[in-house]
């Protein structure tokens, strides 16, 4: 019996006495949700303040100034807006694609009884295990050679440099890991639906277009939510594939607010925070569909 | 499913599950996701089909676009050569990617699809890229701008093959900074010697200062030190190849190095692997700390009377052969690459580039270097800058800087750490060479 469902179900009840057991837990519990929340709250704080006066005091001082002059630079030094819009050109198309490849894939294996359906699956969860980094570098010549006409890539007319292949690198990754939890979803989706669409006559286009499909939203809204902060969150792919700085997305831009000799750590606070904005929106704006993306397909219903 | 079903045929529930059917299509129909995708898809394309309805022209003849990949980023300097570049009389489409970005991403660049003219150093990184083949030989440039320049910043523009690969726009040397002030109140020399540095040192802390600010958090600054120590002590030519790999680390010459800059660290600055060099360069604006062996980005730091107050004097001699004969001033520039679209016109651009004009213009916006050109205007200098000169152009020889005068891999894995340990603990110079060279012998190997 634990206390909390007690106290709950009666207030009126006098709580029991505390334990000195429960004063350690609760010392400690404090204790780690402090060491999680000021790696947070630093950045935060410091971005409020000028360099000179963290240099001064420490960045564990008491305050004398407090502005946001440092958002404001960072806004308009790095050229933000730009690298935002360049981030939603890459994260929109490659989380619409990615859902779109994996509902198709996962609904082969799910609903039509593919031969070789689990071993597709197998190799697409597999593939989630293979370290990005490992493949870094076949990409990069891989892209370096293949060619682009010049209205979809330049300068480069190459696919390196372009947004289109930072794009299929990205759905390329984000695939496997959705078609896992897409089938496991669609599992749950009784057979007689299809069933009964077949005897209707639908063909396969219509079973996964206007049967499962919509059917699989609550999957595929949670997909969406995660997958746009995992693509939006990237930093390696643009860094290694792009070559102009003004087409870079936010996450690798950041490293514009660098100075060559220096870096104001305050101001580099301040931009991180703002780049972080979005996806703390979208999480507790979402923060259900994340944690049932999360959960999802854990248990077949 | 274990909702109870409600009666299916009253008027009320019929309109109720309408009602739901259209705010959920609403919602998110599959029309509209497709129409979504459509937009996006058609974003895409958008950026170049705004800019370009016909495909823009590379070059190939002189007056087309030249394109330059620039690491100034910063925002004074990022404006001051856009200035430049807009005074070229060429159309220069300027690409800037952030400094410590672009240098990570150096190699990378140049072999997929490096802009025709791109900024550099001098020194062994220029050459090893040039021995790559990733840069254009611009020797026939140089015959036309040699003139206005020295014949060291001539070598430092050479590849190891003989021929020209780089033109030096600016440069900024190192030396021991120092506020005239302090020395003037307390009667302090200039040092001259090893000797008279250390007595000088000793002096200072007796009169409660710190006598030598250091910092190297980024690993880099203490690099200054071992390089003046080591030109010092065992002579220009021996660093450079001890730089190119071909000395041993084991050598008793590099463990002298380290002994003599053992006999510095009572005297310096406590703790230096937590300070970056700007709190190291408060410290000396603040007169906690008497001196401070940096370049002279330093001034970055003192502002108004400071700034006026601020000199330096060149790094005292150790041995006589050597003297104070070499000086440490790394050199930024300009290089052409090897996939260069419009090979004339970035010719062009470096001949101007290298004029004293374009020089003077650039330096108007930043007055912590010195330009290279010895024909630039030198009336518009500081104290310092003016100082500067002088210090360059009496030495013998040019060193970079020992990351640019070494492989780069060599420099950050290995060199950043091995420096960073001996500061915190100098006692095993046998362990500490033993294990440069090991690693050294790894990397050279590849």
């Amino acid at each position: 019996m634990n206390g909390p469902a007690r106290v709950a179900g009666d207030g009126t009840r006098r709580r029991r006495p505390v334990s000195p057991m429960r004063v350690v837990i609760r010392i400690f519990l404090w204790v780690v949700a402090l060491g999680w929340l000021v790696p947070l709250l630093l950045p935060l704080y410091a971005s409020l303040r000028p360099y000179a006066e963290t240099a001064a005091d420490g960045y564990f001082s008491l305050p004398r100034t407090l502005n946001f002059d440092y958002y404001v630079q960072a806004w308009r030094g790095g050229n933000l807006p730009t690298h935002f819009l360049n981030t939603l050109l890459i994260a929109v198309p490659a989380v619409l694609l990615t859902l779109f490849f994996a509902s198709f894939v996962a609904f082969l294996i799910s609903r039509r009884r593919l031969p070789g359906g689990k071993v597709l699956l197998i190799l697409f969860t597999a593939g989630n295990l293979l370290p990005q980094q490992v493949v870094l570098t076949p990409v990069y010549l891989m892209y370096t050679k293949l060619p682009l006409p010049w209205w979809m890539s330049w300068p480069s007319e190459l696919v390196y440099d372009s947004y289109w292949g930072i794009i299929a690198i990205h759905v390329a990754f984000q695939t496997g890991f959705c078609v896992f939890v897409l089938s496991n979803y669609m599992d749950t989706i009784p057979r007689e639906l299809i069933e009964a669409a077949t005897v209707d006559g639908a063909g396969v286009w219509r079973q996964y277009w206007q049967v499962i499909l919509p059917l699989a939203r609550p999957a595929l809204g949670a997909l969406g939510t995660l997958e746009f902060a995992w693509i939006y969150n990237d930093f390696l792919w643009a860094v290694v594939l792009m070559s102009t700085g003004d087409k870079l997305p936010v996450t690798s831009a950041l490293n514009n607010l660098r100075a060559v000799y220096f870096t104001d750590y305050n101001l580099l606070a301040a931009g991180s925070i703002l780049v972080a904005l979005p996806t703390l929106i979208v999480f507790f704006v979402l923060q259900r569909q994340f944690v049932s993306g999360l959960t999802l397909g854990a248990n077949k219903g | 499913m274990a909702d109870p079903q409600p009666d299916q045929n009253s008027p009320a529930a019929i309109a109720q599950s309408r009602q739901r059917a259209q705010s959920r299509q609403r919602a998110l129909s599959r029309r509209r996701l497709l129409g979504g995708t459509a937009y996006t898809a058609g974003a895409l394309a958008l950026p170049v089909g705004l800019t370009a309805c016909e495909k823009p022209s590379t070059g190939g003849e002189s007056g087309g676009t030249v394109t330059f990949g620039s690491n100034y980023s910063d925002e004074v300097p990022k404006k001051a050569i856009a200035e430049v570049m807009a005074a070229s009389g060429l159309d220069v489409r300027v690409n800037t990617v952030d400094h410590n970005t672009f240098q990570e991403n150096i190699t990378r660049y140049l072999q997929a699809t490096p802009d025709d003219i791109f900024s550099w150093f001098s020194g062994f990184r220029m050459q090893y890229f040039a021995a790559q083949g990733l840069a254009t030989d611009i020797s026939d440039v140089w015959q036309s701008i040699g003139g206005d320049f020295s014949p060291a910043m001539k070598k430092a523009s050479t590849g190891s093959d003989g021929k020209q690969y780089f033109v030096p726009f600016y440069y900024y040397p190192w030396a021991v900074f120092y506020r005239k002030s302090v020395f003037q109140e307390k009667g302090y020399q200039i040092p001259k010697t090893w000797d008279d540095f250390k007595a000088l040192a000793a002096k200072m802390r007796t009169d409660g200062l710190i006598p030598i600010a250091m910092a190297d958090k980024d690993g880099w600054p203490a690099m200054g030190t071992f390089d003046y120590i080591n030109m010092r002590a065992n002579g220009y030519d021996f660093h450079v190849s001890l730089m190119a790999g071909k000395e041993s680390w084991e050598d008793s010459r590099v463990k002298q190095v380290f002994s003599l800059w053992r006999e510095l660290l009572p005297y310096n600055q406590p703790g230096a692997n937590g300070r970056t060099w700007q709190e190291a360069a408060q410290s000396l604006g603040q007169k906690q700390t008497g001196m401070y062996l940096l370049g002279m980005f330093v001034g970055q730091q003192f502002q108004g009377e400071a700034a006026a107050d601020l000199d330096f004097f060149p790094f005292p001699q150790i041995a006589e052969a050597h003297g104070q004969d070499a000086v440490e001033a790394p050199i930024d520039g300009f290089m052409i690459s090897s996939k260069v679209k419009n090979l004339d016109g970035a010719k062009e651009l470096l001949r101007y580039l290298a004029s004293a004009k374009a020089q003077n213009a650039y330096l108007g916006s930043d007055p912590n270097n010195v330009a290279t050109s010895n024909s630039a205007d030198a009336s518009g200098y500081n104290a310092l800058q003016k100082k500067a000169v002088e210090l360059v152009s009496g030495a013998k020889q040019i060193s970079q800087f020992l990351d640019r005068d070494t492989r780069p891999d060599f420099a950050s894995t290995v060199m950043i750490p091995s420096l960073q340990s001996f500061l915190s603990s100098p006692k095993d110079v046998n362990g500490l060479c033993k294990r440069i060279e090991s690693q050294k012998k790894t990397i050279f190997a590849s």
